[in-house]
């Protein structure tokens, strides 16, 4: 399955500015489709999952977003599209999918999906890659914190402990365990925002 | 009460509950989406569920096989977050028949629309100046072109205007989308070309501006 260069008309950049009409906007897309939507699920049922946990954070949220990309996609979807072709469509309706939650549950855009940057999630072989830069921007994040929020987070997020078992290991009350995960969060959110992630 | 509600959902978060819904404020959206950072780097639930994957393929046979015609897939007007997961999803792909709903100023009434080869979509997220998110806007780019938007504002009743605006800043479309319980929809037809717009924004009976989107 090598990837070939071609003119995709499907792929102009929507992001065209006046006068930019004769520009061609290529993207490497696969030559080669699939044969019946038990090969598109196939194919894209692991990638497609990974994003969208990465975006929401938990499995059932991910689940259930995962099922009404599919069940909405795989009705119009025509075989005759290319695997590059139909992992654009697939992109763009996990990203109105993902936006609906988002309005639904809390008002506010927390995660997206771009059909353009998020592309390579659903080619890069599964396993592989984690379709998602998580690991390190966490990393990242916690390294910049203090040892103590760090070590709140860790406990809770990375190491799957519940609030007790925080306070325990961390030799202070429950409550304060609270407190600590909640000023923890505040100071890594805003390194996270200045970290842009 | 905002904090306890974040503190809820990010217990669940952490769990690997499904959290609750809230009314979040801006300066709760990083902490959320921190919250989701941090989570998704623990590994072990990041891959899907074998018992999942089986069951939702059992669902999606059934749906293949049901009697509805081939590459048609009729929209559910009733719902409006279904309605533009089913436009935005149809128009993305080429050379297929959807089935859109005009329901513009009428009620809706279902009309088969060609799709032609290489159509162009865009969307956007109607937003207050605080960040909060209002609606979407779907624009497609063919023959016809069309915009699509559904809208949904808690304290609003009545009608909000909905202005089209190019790169040049003039206005190019409007319409008037009736809420209902403070939410509405339309779709309408445009005669421009969808690489020119800029955005959109939405008007309360007053004539004040209660949202924007921006294209990317």
């Amino acid at each position: 399955m090598s990837p070939a260069l071609r003119s995709c008309p499907t792929n102009v950049s929507p992001r065209s500015a006046p006068g930019d009409t004769d520009i061609a906007y290529l993207r490497v897309v696969d030559t080669d489709g699939y044969t019946d939507w038990e090969s598109v699920y196939r194919d894209n049922i692991d990638r497609l999952y990974r994003l969208m946990y990465a975006r929401v954070g938990n499995r059932p949220d991910a689940e259930d977003l995962t099922s009404e990309v599919f069940r909405t996609a795989l009705g119009p979807l025509q075989l005759t599209a290319s695997k590059g072709e139909v992992r654009s469509y697939l992109l763009v309706t996990a990203q109105t999918v993902l936006a609906s939650h988002w309005r639904r549950t809390l008002g506010l855009a927390i995660t997206s999906i771009d059909p353009e940057s998020d592309f390579n999630a659903l080619v890069e072989p599964s396993g592989l890659k984690d379709p998602t830069d998580a690991p390190q921007r966490a990393a990242k994040i916690l390294d910049a914190l203090p040892d103590r929020y760090r070590r709140i987070l860790e406990l809770r997020f990375l190491e799957a402990c519940t609030i007790k078992e925080a306070a325990h290991e961390m030799e202070v009350s429950v409550s304060n365990a609270k407190v600590l995960q909640h000023r923890a969060l505040r100071m890594a959110a805003k390194v996270g925002s200045e970290f842009g992630q | 009460m905002t904090d306890r509600k974040l503190s809820a959902f990010v217990d669940a978060l952490v769990a690997g509950r499904r959290p609750g819904s809230f009314k979040a404020e801006p300066a709760d959206a990083e902490v959320v989406r921190t919250a989701i950072a941090l989570r998704a780097a623990r590994p072990g639930d990041a891959i899907p569920d074998e018992a999942f994957v089986s069951d939702l393929h059992q669902k999606l046979a059934d749906q293949a096989s049901s009697p509805v015609a081939p590459n048609v897939r009729p929209l559910k007007v009733r719902r409006a977050r279904a309605a533009l997961v089913g436009i935005a999803a149809s128009v993305a792909l080429v050379g297929g028949t959807v089935v859109a709903t005009d329901s513009f100023n009428h009620a809706a009434v279902t009309t088969a629309v060609a799709v032609p080869r290489g159509p162009v979509i865009r969307t956007a997220s109607f937003e207050t100046a605080s960040g909060s998110v209002l609606g979407q806007i779907v624009v497609y780019g063919g023959h016809p072109s069309w915009v699509y938007m559904n809208v949904g504002v808690p304290e609003s009743s009545g009608a909000i205007k909905c202005k089209l605006q190019l790169n040049t800043g003039s206005v190019v479309a409007a319409g008037t989308i009736e809420l209902h319980r403070g939410t509405g929809e339309m779709t309408k037809t445009i005669g421009v070309d969808i690489s020119r717009l800029r955005g959109a924004q939405l008007f309360n009976s007053s004539g004040a501006v209660v949202g924007s989107a921006t294209f990317a």
